[in-house]
């Protein structure tokens, strides 16, 4: 349920939080009690859950230093999160210090987090909106301060998809996106897959997500590629996320247990 | 010191290595490098982690050679490593492991007390890890708790900001912005009951808009909302610092606190009024607009918010009624009176229902015989706290609000009824006379409705006369004549009352079926002093023009036998007064009879 513009936000840090859980297991300590108590299960359901975590992160960290060499100096990192190790901004600008970055999350902790976090940095913003609002963030006047649409842009919907279930029509949602993007521009995106996972394990995590504000909605590899309509997908397309573009080969081992599913798209023309 | 062991060894890390030193370190870093991957998450390529740990390899190494022991090395190395977010319980074991296990045997390290050494720098990495492990979770979570209560202080910021905007307009006028009824009653109630002074005095001026609905009708309602807006502006700066609020249409209010006298109120309204005198610009329309104001103004003590809204409203009306484009004061005698006229008005259906309502009758005498020829109803009242209460105290009311319909409905029906059972005798049973106001008459069904309420009480038509006045003639419409024709063409006799006081279009006596002139009281009165000849010669003109027509003429207000005698000298046909009998109950109307 989106919360409707007239209605007052608020915030209840006694509910756990996805993005403070994701921090939690990538060994970070910007979490409370509950969001340790909600991980903690999820471990228990899904022994791996901090090796996804850390493969889809390090996916990032890989996707992001591809399209930086690539050129592209603009992000908008939809879904960012609790930016504590290995932010966008970081990674782009040790390479192209010139390299914009607006980092977008809906939840207002983490929101409050990453500007403090990211005050003094003229190269980036932070907005609070929703992924399900392509529109409001496209529009958002810092968006619009931050980023030139007309020049090649990168958008990062990195581990946030499979909390925008069906019926939020997130094929819409990237269609919306991808109208604002010149050609030359990158869609990334990644997300949990069931692919040939164990149900119980899923029912399970499911479960556990249930008691967050952003219930679980995993999807097919054949999905996640339907979500790159309209982009040409990079080499090596839809893979599980270890299998992109590994920095070794070891490091693409047992590629499966990640769970995470990404991939890179380019809008061509 | 270079070592060649380390280098012969055949490692697979001794491809181009700059240094003597580089391939043995190389090899221990890759190793550590491969100890911690996955511990928690690092934000590196495996290139740049295995860069990392092998300057912190040569740390460790130089620290193991050096003399003295240098344990600082040691936290040193371990504050790179979590700042490095290689910071994680497993990567402080996994780091002990592979350092204890490899570190002297890779880099080939020959000392006597090498392993004392070697003890007491891992103890200082151990312990230099645990203390910046910890500082960065504390520092982390007073980021975390910190990003909260901002998050939470925003959020009761938005939550204040749309509270006040909720309270904004669920206390203003969208239109005009000016305060709403909810928030003038709120003000007006904290003025009356918060002041604990029963002294202090209040005052309102209650504003209208003169004619508003034609600005509407005229220019359309988008430039009469923009003028209303003009308005309200105007009003505003006029009257500040006094609350003025929109109350819906095109009226206002200002509430006027703390006044020294009626003066200050006054003063206000007669700003409002110079504010709103000029004509308003819209759309290059000149759009004027004049508005009155009705003015109240008292002390607190014994007045409520409701007393001063009503009096206000009462005022108001008064200045509309005076024309507007002015402001009317209070005036409290005024008030009572017309609202004990409001009671009375609004108690006379339930005086019908409960049969407070009787009626009398005035003999109307040939001048002839003195013949009783008819009789004229008069309807009283009995009112169960006021007493008997004769017509003019009610008609006039009944009149304005309508319920004179209802009201001579009854009395027709009543005079209809009683009528039917004076017959007996000698001569010809007399008519019964019911006067018919102007709103009966324009009733459409009027002609129906008698006819049905002769059938039904079975009064020979000719023994009814309805008396109509000059003045209920005076109209556009065909249709009254219409059912006035229709009723005579029944046999019913109608008399125009009051002959001679109003218009006295002698027109419609040649149009309308007419069968008798009630020729009002004043000119008989005039015949009481000899020297009235002015008087009697209206009278006989009248007399000889009535008889030219056909009509019969009754003199009313007869008082003494001298009128009498005139009367009847100049050739009246009837008359009606004192002189031939008071109003009497239908009883003694039936001794006189036989």
């Amino acid at each position: 349920m989106q919360r409707p513009d007239w209605a007052p936000e608020t915030i209840d840090v006694e509910r756990p939080s996805v993005a403070r859980m994701y921090d939690y297991y990538l060994g970070g300590s910007h979490n409370f009690a509950v969001d340790r108590a909600a991980a903690r299960a999820m471990v228990a359901a899904v022994p791996q859950a901090p090796l996804m975590a850390q493969a889809n992160r390090a996916f990032l960290r890989r996707a992001v230093q591809f399209l930086t060499d690539a050129g592209i100096r603009q992000f908008l990192d939809i879904g960012s999160g609790i930016p504590t190790v290995g932010n966008v901004h970081e990674i782009a600008q040790r390479h192209a210090p010139d390299s914009r970055v607006v980092y977008v999350d809906v939840d207002p902790v983490a929101v409050a987090h990453s500007r403090e976090i990211l005050a003094g940095n003229d190269h980036t913003a932070v907005v609070q909106e929703d992924l399900r609002r392509p529109d409001r963030i496209l529009t958002h006047p810092d968006v619009r301060a931050m980023l030139d649409f007309s020049q090649p842009t990168a958008v990062l919907v990195v581990a946030v998809l499979h909390f925008v279930s069906d019926d939020d029509r997130p094929t819409e949602v990237l269609r919306t996106l991808r109208a604002a993007l010149t050609p030359g521009s990158y869609l990334v995106l990644s997300q949990a897959s069931d692919d040939g996972r164990d149900e119980a394990e899923r029912t399970e995590a499911e479960e556990v997500y249930r008691r967050t504000d952003s219930p679980l909605w995993i999807r097919s590899r054949a999905e996640l590629t339907g979500f790159f309509d309209g982009f040409e997908l990079v080499e090596p397309g839809v893979v599980w996320v270890p299998q992109w573009r590994p920095e070794t080969p070891e490091s693409a081992e047992d590629a499966e247990r990640a769970v995470f599913l990404g991939g890179v798209g380019r809008l061509g023309g | 010191m270079p070592n060649g062991r380390c280098s012969s060894a055949g490692s697979d890390a001794s491809v181009g290595e700059p240094s003597g030193d580089q391939p043995c370190t190389s090899v221990f870093a890759r190793a550590w490098a491969k100890a911690v991957v996955g511990t928690s998450y690092l934000p590196m390529t495996h290139a740049q982690l295995e860069t990392l740990l092998q300057r912190l390899t040569d740390l460790l190494a130089e620290a193991l050679r050096a003399e003295p022991l240098d344990l600082r090395v040691g936290h040193r190395v371990a504050d790179e490593l979590v700042a490095s977010h290689v910071a994680s319980a497993e990567a402080l074991g996994r780091t002990v492991e592979v350092i204890q296990l490899r570190l002297i045997r890779d880099l080939d390290l020959v000392a006597d007390d090498v392993e004392d050494r070697m003890a007491r720098l891992l103890g200082a990495v151990a312990t230099g890890y645990a203390r910046a492990l910890r500082d960065r979770t504390l520092d982390e979570q007073e980021s975390i708790r910190r990003a909260a209560m901002t998050a939470r202080a925003q959020a009761e910021q938005a939550l204040r900001a749309s509270e006040a905007r909720f309270r904004h307009q669920a206390t203003h006028d969208p239109l005009t912005e000016l305060p709403n009824r909810t928030l003038f009653a709120e003000r007006l109630a904290a003025a009356v009951d918060g002041s604990g002074d029963g002294r202090c005095r209040v005052g309102l001026c209650f504003l209208d808009l003169d004619r508003f609905k034609r600005v509407n009708d005229s220019f359309g309602h988008q430039i009469g909302d923009r003028a209303l807006v003009a308005a309200a502006r105007r009003l505003r700066q006029a009257v500040e610092p006094h609350l003025v609020a929109r109350l819906g249409g095109d009226g206002f209010v200002v509430l006027v606190e703390r006044s020294t006298g009626t003066g200050d109120v006054v003063a206000v309204a007669e700003a409002a009024l110079a504010a709103l005198s000029e004509p308003v610009v819209v759309d290059g329309h000149d759009v004027t607009v004049t508005a009155s104001v009705g003015v109240v103004e008292r002390r607190i003590a014994g007045t409520s918010p409701d007393d001063l809204m009503r009096a206000a409203g009462s005022t108001l009306h008064w200045a509309k009624s005076a024309g507007g484009a002015g402001w009317a004061l209070y005036d409290a005698e005024r008030d009572s009176r017309e609202q004990a006229r409001q009671e009375l008005s609004a108690a006379i259906p339930a005086g019908l229902e409960r049969g407070e309502f009787f009626l009398d009758y005035q003999p109307l005498t040939s001048l002839h015989d003195g013949s009783l020829l008819g009789v004229e109803a008069l309807v009283r009242w009995r009112h169960p706290r006021l007493g008997v209460l004769s017509p003019d105290r009610f008609i006039s009311l009944a009149e304005e609000t309508g319920l004179i319909v209802q009201l001579g409905g009854w009395v027709l029906a009543e005079a209809c009824r009683e009528a039917v059972g004076w017959v007996g005798g000698s001569g010809r049973p007399p008519y019964v006379s019911v006067n018919l106001a102007v709103r009966q008459i324009r009733r459409p069904g009027l002609v129906q409705e008698i006819q049905a309420l002769l059938r039904r009480t079975g009064l020979s038509p000719n023994r009814l006369q309805l008396e109509i006045t000059e003045s209920a003639m005076m109209t556009t419409s065909e249709e009254p004549v219409r059912a006035l024709r229709a009723l005579a063409d029944l046999g019913i006799r109608i008399a125009i009352d009051d002959f001679g006081t109003g218009y006295s279009n002698l027109a419609y006596l040649r149009n309308l079926p007419v069968t008798e002139l009630k020729v009002a009281g004043e000119f008989v009165r005039g015949l009481r002093t000899p020297q009235a000849h002015a008087d009697e010669r209206i009278l006989a003109s009248l007399v000889s023009l009535a008889h030219a027509l056909d009509l019969t003429v009754t003199a009313e207000g007869v008082e003494t036998g001298g009128q009498a005698d005139r009367l009847r000298a100049i050739g009246c046909d009837a008359g009606q007064g004192w002189h031939f009998g008071r109003p009497a109950s239908p009883d003694q109307i039936l001794a006189r009879i036989r």
